[in-house]
């Protein structure tokens, strides 16, 4: 495909110039205040010694929550759209190519060339362990790098690979799309109940409950636990449903 | 000064792909060089104040600004919902048009209709 490179994509090239020069030539410094605050008082507040955690599950948590609806949005939609087509397309026969080539189900595959040996027994092996790594960068969010997002993302990827390295049709069942959506279902769940948890002790919505105990970083590890599981399965729920689904 | 530069052409070539290119996928290609180099810039600008890993260890320190770090986190899982949701538009167009080509695509449609 020759790109077409034209007058009007030659102008916009350089109105999108115009405006990003700005920002280029730029020498204001960036402002140390926040850090320094957060630096400070941020373990105290939140419990956390990561402080991007601290910021994302304690300062801004509103948000977090926001965040975790665009995705649901997000996923529902791809499925709505995806869904259309499979009714449009009616017969599995004639799935787009990618599709064919790489779906879970071996009967709607077209041809078997890009799932080599090499693919299903690496990925089946390595699945477990990236699932495990998953769980320790969920869990130890609060006190190094990672978090409820990072983690899920990593789970969201053992999940695929162990879709795709289950040969000759033996379903692990987060390789299905159902129980995956039972799982995201009920993370959401905890989620509304962990937020709304605080109200208990007199503390607003999304307040720690744990805020006065030993241990007021255990409300952003259950955060993180519940976030990473949602996002994890929302992912690679959607991962598999573009793989054409187990079921 | 260069690293400013190079997020710029990188930031420029995603915008050129969106632009001239025809293929959706090349452009879905193209939104997440954009989302990319908005992310990196982010993360670049706000590590200028400091060295370390944002992780107290109880002592002083001069850490990066973790507020960007947090910031772009949100804008990471943004960019993956809209990638999602704009693969499966494109899914959809093929099956309408029969082809990934949007300028075909559009005749097609409007023969249709």
């Amino acid at each position: 495909m020759k790109a077409r490179i034209d007058f009007r994509s030659i102008l916009a090239l350089v109105a999108i110039l115009a405006v990003l020069l700005p920002i280029l030539a730029t020498d204001t410094p960036w402002p140390t205040e926040p850090r320094d605050y957060l630096a400070e008082h941020a373990e105290d507040e939140t419990g956390a010694k990561n402080i991007v955690s601290a910021i994302y599950l304690g300062y801004r948590v509103f948000d977090t929550m926001g965040e975790t609806i665009v995705l649901l949005v997000a996923v529902l939609g791809t499925i709505g759209i995806l869904t259309k087509v499979e009714s449009l397309v009616g017969d599995t026969q004639q799935t787009i190519g990618t599709v064919s080539a790489f779906s879970l189900s071996a009967e709607k595959r077209r041809s078997n060339r890009l799932r080599t040996h090499l693919l299903e027994v690496v990925t089946g092996k390595v699945g477990p362990i990236v699932l495990l790594f998953g769980f320790y960068v969920m869990l130890y969010g609060h006190l190094s790098p990672g978090g409820g997002f990072q983690g899920g993302v990593i789970i969201a990827s053992g999940i695929v690979f162990l879709a795709l390295g289950n040969q000759r049709g033996e379903t692990s069942h987060l390789s299905n799309s159902e129980k995956l959506v039972h799982i995201e279902t009920i993370a959401f769940l905890l989620l509304v109940i962990v937020s709304s948890s605080g109200l208990i002790t007199g503390s607003p919505f999304f307040g720690n409950p744990l805020d006065h105990t030993a241990v007021p970083v255990g409300y952003i590890v259950v955060l993180n636990a519940v976030i990473g599981l949602k996002v994890g399965t929302s992912m690679g729920f959607l991962c598999i449903a573009m793989m054409g689904g187990t079921d | 000064m260069v690293d400013r530069l190079l997020l710029l052409i990188l930031f420029l070539i995603g915008f050129l792909t969106i632009v001239a290119k025809r293929n959706m996928i090349k452009k879905i290609f193209g939104l997440n060089i954009i989302n990319a180099a908005v992310v990196i810039l982010f993360v670049l600008e706000g590590s200028r104040i400091g060295m370390d890993a944002p992780i107290s260890n109880g002592e002083p320190q001069q850490f990066v600004d973790p507020l960007p770090q947090a910031l772009m986190l949100t804008a990471i899982v943004i960019g993956v919902c809209i990638t999602a949701l704009s693969l499966a538009l494109a899914v959809h167009l093929y099956r309408i048009g029969g082809t990934f080509d949007i300028d075909k695509v559009k005749e097609r449609l409007h023969d249709g209709l």
